[in-house]
């Protein structure tokens, strides 16, 4: 009995236990491998085609955006006290440029006071938010979403103002400047409507007396901007038609500054 | 079958190669089987799971011969850290108490920060500080969890893309540290969340001071640890203080309203 148990049950063993050992590691190292190198040759790839891409969008789309934070503090008061009170501004609105390599370009905010930048249009929009939040809760009517509603509201005038300026430099004849500057200009906006909305906050009565005079400002600032811009890129001058359409621009701001400086929940308020 | 036994090696002396050979061959097939069942049913048994998974994580750096010697190394680590070596499981989920409380102490002072001990960012003591928020909001009626976390989300953001863009090219200051810094900073909106709820609803002007002494304790706190904590924004520390500005008074609005 006991040697013919013996054999009978080795037999079936030995086969079975080499097979797992050579069997899973081979495999699992030969997955592995494959698996790695795959995935980085195709994401190596991937990366590459579309930082290009991105590249290539950017520098055909937008200037750097670098170039407009090169801002300090100097540079934001005088800036605001243009934006605030154009009339007051006795030197020239022509922005300094400087050859470099063969292609015109301008200097950067910060050595140059008419140059745009985005600082203060993101400040100004920002102001513009917590002036509308304190507003509502002043009046009584603040929710987390009226103020996320606001905000959307400002975004849709930002994009309203982007819009007009890069109308009126398409019918103008001249469609090449960067969209970065056209946002700036839009933005520079804000900075009126956070001095009428503070005011409102101060003494309810005032802002009737602010928001006109805000909507001048703004309206003067951009018509001598938009001036200078056609100046720059279009050669030759159509005073009449400019004219015009120079002032349309300034005409626009009132009902649109006024539309989002009341603050409210309601769409077309 | 106690015949047949004796008989081959009797023959197996006396006679020529061929029979010797069969002989040998029938002894070596039972015998050769009979300690590879042991060995193989051993491990085929309840071990030889753990084996075959330590082989697989640990083959891959290594080659099948390596693999083989760290698979039971690693089942004998395995085996001594689940008694001895155990890390804390706070540790083992990267949440350091010690650390957040200096943190927390260093921002409850207005006047003095210390900045080192900012230097690791985390994310745990923002989570913690937007909790004790909402549990106050919550206190005060207000349900706004999803509304404050979407505004730190945003505030980090704008506050890295503003300071990065300020900075230039020196700028260093990463999303996470940013978070982290926007984070911690808001512990004087949460005291003045806690505050806020022994103060009545009517008395306007109490509540627009108090915000406004917690908001500008926030801005210095945040601003102050930006800029010393990244490169390149010394200079534009007026600017950085402004957005802070806007974010905890965006928060404060949360509070007093």
């Amino acid at each position: 009995m006991y040697n013919n148990m013996g054999p009978q049950p080795g037999m079936p063993r030995p086969p079975g236990n080499p097979e797992p050992g050579p069997f899973g590691n081979p495999f699992t190292g030969a997955g592995s491998g494959f698996i790695r190198g795959g995935l980085g040759a195709y994401g190596e790839r991937i990366l590459g085609s579309s930082s290009e891409y991105v590249q290539s969008n950017i520098s055909r789309y937008f200037s750097d955006p670098q170039y407009y934070f090169q801002v300090n503090d100097q540079y934001v008061r005088n800036k605001l006290k243009v934006v605030l009170f154009p009339f007051l501004h006795r030197g020239h609105w022509t922005r300094i440029s400087e050859p470099v390599g063969g292609r015109l370009s301008y200097k950067p905010p910060i050595y140059d006071i008419n140059a745009p930048d985005l600082y203060i249009p993101f400040m100004a929009f920002g102001t513009y938010v917590v002036l509308a939040g304190l507003s509502l809760g002043l009046n009584g009517k603040f929710t987390p979403e009226a103020l996320n509603w606001l905000f959307v509201k400002g975004l849709v005038g930002w994009f309203l103002q982007v819009m007009l300026l890069k109308v009126t430099l398409l019918s103008l004849g001249s469609g090449e400047a960067p969209l970065l500057d056209i946002v700036a200009y839009g933005g520079y906006a804000f900075a009126g409507l956070c001095l009428a909305g503070f005011a409102k906050i101060m003494w309810g009565y005032s802002y009737y007396a602010l928001m006109p005079w805000t909507c001048l400002c703004t309206g003067i600032f951009l018509v001598k901007t938009m001036k200078r811009v056609l100046f720059a890129e279009v050669r030759s001058y159509d005073s009449s038609k400019h004219h015009y359409l120079l002032l349309f621009l300034a005409l626009v701001q009132f009902p649109l500054l006024i539309w989002l400086g009341n603050i409210s929940v309601n769409w077309l308020l | 079958m106690t015949k047949d036994f004796p008989i081959p090696p009797v023959v197996f002396p006396t006679s020529g190669s061929s029979p010797a050979t069969a002989n040998v061959q029938q002894r070596r097939v039972p015998t050769a089987p009979y300690q590879p069942p042991r060995q193989s049913s051993a491990s085929s048994s309840i071990p030889f799971i753990p084996f075959e998974i330590g082989s697989a994580a640990v083959s891959m750096p290594a080659g099948p011969f390596d693999g083989t010697i760290a698979s039971s190394a690693s089942f004998g680590r395995g085996v001594s850290a689940s008694f001895e070596d155990e890390e804390p499981l706070l540790d083992e989920l990267g949440i350091h108490p010690d650390q957040i409380w200096k943190k927390t102490r260093s921002i409850l002072n207005p006047f003095r920060i210390n900045q080192t001990v900012h230097k690791d960012s985390d994310l745990s003591g923002p989570i913690f500080l937007y909790l004790a928020l909402c549990l106050f909001q919550l206190l005060a009626g207000k349900i706004q969890f999803g509304v404050i976390l979407g505004w730190v989300v945003v505030s980090s953001i704008f506050l890295y893309i503003v300071f990065n863009m300020l900075a230039g090219r020196n700028g260093n200051l990463n999303l996470h540290t940013c978070t982290s810094l926007v984070g911690y900073s808001l512990l004087p909106v949460v005291i003045l969340s806690a505050v806020s709820l022994f103060v009545p609803q009517g008395a306007g002007p109490v509540r627009f001071v108090l915000g406004a002494a917690f908001v500008l304790w926030a801005t210095r706190a945040c601003s102050n640890l930006v800029v010393s904590l990244a490169d390149g924004g010394e200079e534009h520390r007026g600017l950085i203080s402004y957005a802070c500005f806007l974010i905890y008074t965006l928060f404060s609005l949360l509070v007093i309203f």
